[in-house]
């Protein structure tokens, strides 16, 4: 029944004007609760308890120091699906990039164009026409490219004509080929441009790092046992171990802002992930950028990584599945970098429920020793569980090329040739610097 | 008549010249084969692939069979490719265990044959739903037969069960 307020019995058409005018403009008092604030119980067996438990351990997780978060985010243990960056799976990157809501896009961000006629004026090098030096990098002079250049090929002619190497194992060749020609490249590149990039001389440079990452993205409906109809989120672990790896003491600055990732699209895949075919493991829950939370050089920088035998383009290319070879380095860039620029979010604080302030920028190599495909990635967003992802509009980007080739043989003693736009994007990448 | 033809303690090759249907033909036989000579036989296999709709739901480029238990995933890949010239990007099996429990009217355990089940991932961004074998169909039953009589007589009751729409789905509880 509706309660009538009582009215008088003549309702005057215009109400007296408010007397008091003194107190027309004060705010109400402000009155001291006298009961504290009724929540849900914490201990019952109800849903809104168990929500309150979990409010509970998020606030707990926020209010506490970094190495505490860490371990307190990957406390328990539970079967998770262990997401290999270089995988046999047909079609990887489609899956990768639902797993870590990351956007391809094609081609590198406007910093590294290839084109040096679009490039306007440069601080060392005015004098040079962009028709005369196809090799031009801001920052960097043309002796030093040459430098470069001579660098790369003494590199390349000593691994595969010098050195008498005895017939490899099978399925050794890229470790014993390609590894030690990899590694000779990466520390030369980097003592001989770290006076290009004052940030380099302060890095480190790791030989054969682990990178891991852990963390969870969509949820399932438990098909059987005693939790049965309940929904449970899907883990996510990445053990990586890349190449080489150059960490450095500052971040790497954005190449597009955070609201311009609100636009690009992500692939969505219904299926579930042990369709891919992805396996479930339980075991430590591992995040490792490379170094322990103490290390000043706690971000990162450029990703050195091998083709192993198993995924050479001529292995693929006997099996009639050259088309998957682009697929595999794609998806090989996508899982290590999100990998690493994740684990750097989480050394700095940001995990699911507090997410990252600034974007986290990393760049990666991806080589079988003739090819090189180059990938940028920017990490906009981390908070990828349920929850957290209901509203958010942001987006991971990856950035990549398709595979170039550095050079075409080597024959008496002499490199033939030598691509100088590897060897420019290679400089490019490692100068890079905010 | 027929001409035999002896090929130096080869095997004979044997050439009918009786109208057909008047005796069984006799077996055609082929030159002993060595390497380099040429293939005159077709050799079929003796497996047999059923395509199967998949009981979970599978990604569009993949295809659900049951093959025999004696076939590998490089036989199933070689089948599709050079019989059904199907461009098959990866095979991946594996061997479901028939129950044994259920027991016959002698309480003797019944076993349900075992079978393998390949997943074969189609190339080249080919893919395949499995069709719909028996879609519904509207059954209108023919004029004047008995089946439309017993429908309409069955539609008029469940209209008489039905309670007045005025009412709004209120029971008759509620009333007179």
């Amino acid at each position: 029944m509706a309660a009538r307020t009582r009215l008088p019995l003549l309702f005057p058409k215009n109400p007296p004007p408010f007397r008091n005018q003194k107190l027309a403009h004060t705010e109400a008092a402000v009155k001291e609760p006298t009961y504290p604030p009724i929540v849900p119980s914490l201990t019952a067996k109800s849903k809104s308890a168990r929500g309150r438990q979990v409010e509970e351990h998020v606030r707990k997780i926020c209010a506490s120091p970094v190495e505490e978060k860490l371990s307190l985010i990957t406390r328990i243990q539970r079967k998770k699906f262990v997401v290999y960056p270089q995988t046999f799976a047909r079609n990887a990157d489609r899956w990768y990039q639902h797993f870590t809501k990351t956007a391809y896009i094609p081609g590198l961000p406007e910093r590294f164009a290839l084109d040096p006629e679009k490039r306007t004026g440069v601080e060392e090098e005015e004098s040079s026409l962009p028709a005369a030096a196809p090799t031009t990098v801001p920052g960097v002079d043309i002796d030093a490219i040459a430098d470069i250049r001579s660098l790369v090929t003494r590199v390349i002619l000593q691994e595969h004509w010098h050195m008498k190497k005895r017939k490899p194992f099978l399925y050794r060749e890229q470790e014993q080929m390609v590894g030690p020609f990899l590694r000779n490249l990466v520390s030369g590149l980097t003592y001989s441009l770290a006076k290009y990039n004052p940030l380099l001389p302060l890095s480190s440079l790791d030989i054969d790092p682990q990178v891991n990452f852990y963390w969870r993205r969509g949820q399932r409906i438990i098909p059987k046992g005693h939790r049965r109809g309940r929904q449970e989120p899907t883990r996510f672990q990445i053990d990586d171990k890349p190449h080489s790896q150059i960490r450095i003491t500052q971040q790497l600055p954005q190449f597009t802002s955070l609201e311009a990732s609100y636009a690009a699209e992500v692939p969505e895949v219904t299926f579930a992930p042990n369709l891919m075919p992805l396996f479930r493991r339980q075991y430590d829950n591992n995040i490792f950028t490379g170094a322990k939370l103490p290390d000043p050089a706690c971000y990162g920088h450029t990703q050195f990584h091998l083709v192993p035998d198993r995924y050479h383009r001529d292995r693929m290319a006997r099996q009639q599945q050259s088309d998957q070879v682009e697929v595999f380095l794609r998806a090989n860039g996508l899982a290590s970098l999100f990998a690493w620029t994740g684990a750097q979010a989480m050394y700095q604080g940001f995990w699911n429920h507090e997410d990252v302030t600034r974007p986290f920028v990393s760049q990666a190599v991806i080589t079988d020793g003739q090819f090189f495909s180059f990938f940028c990635y920017q990490l906009n967003t981390v908070a990828l569980s349920v929850e957290t992802d209901a509203n958010n509009p942001r987006k991971n980007l990856l950035w990549g090329t398709e595979s170039l080739r550095l050079y075409d043989s080597v024959q008496d003693g002499a490199v033939v040739g030598l691509n100088d736009d590897v060897v420019k994007l290679l400089v490019q990448f490692l100068v890079n610097q905010p | 008549m027929t001409t035999l033809k002896r090929l130096q303690n080869n095997y004979l090759i044997s050439y009918v010249s009786k109208p057909v249907g008047a005796m069984p033909v006799t077996r055609l036989l082929y030159p002993l084969f060595q390497l380099g000579n040429p293939q005159l036989r077709i050799l079929r296999p003796n497996w047999f692939l059923t395509l199967v709709r998949p009981g979970k739901e599978q990604p569009p480029d993949t295809v659900q069979f049951r093959i025999p238990m004696e076939m590998t995933k490089c036989d199933v890949k070689n089948y599709l490719e050079k019989i059904y010239n199907v461009p098959v990007g990866a095979v991946r099996t594996r061997i479901q265990f028939g129950s044994n429990k259920k027991r016959n009217h002698l309480n003797q355990k019944v076993k349900q044959p075992d079978y393998k089940v390949a997943y074969v991932q189609l190339a080249q961004g080919q893919t395949f739903t499995f069709p719909d074998i028996f879609p519904e169909k509207e059954r209108m039953p023919a004029e004047g037969s008995m089946e439309e009589m017993q429908e309409k007589f069955m539609e008029d009751e469940k209209q008489r069960q039905k309670l007045d729409p005025r009412r709004g789905g209120v029971t008759e509880w509620f009333g007179l």
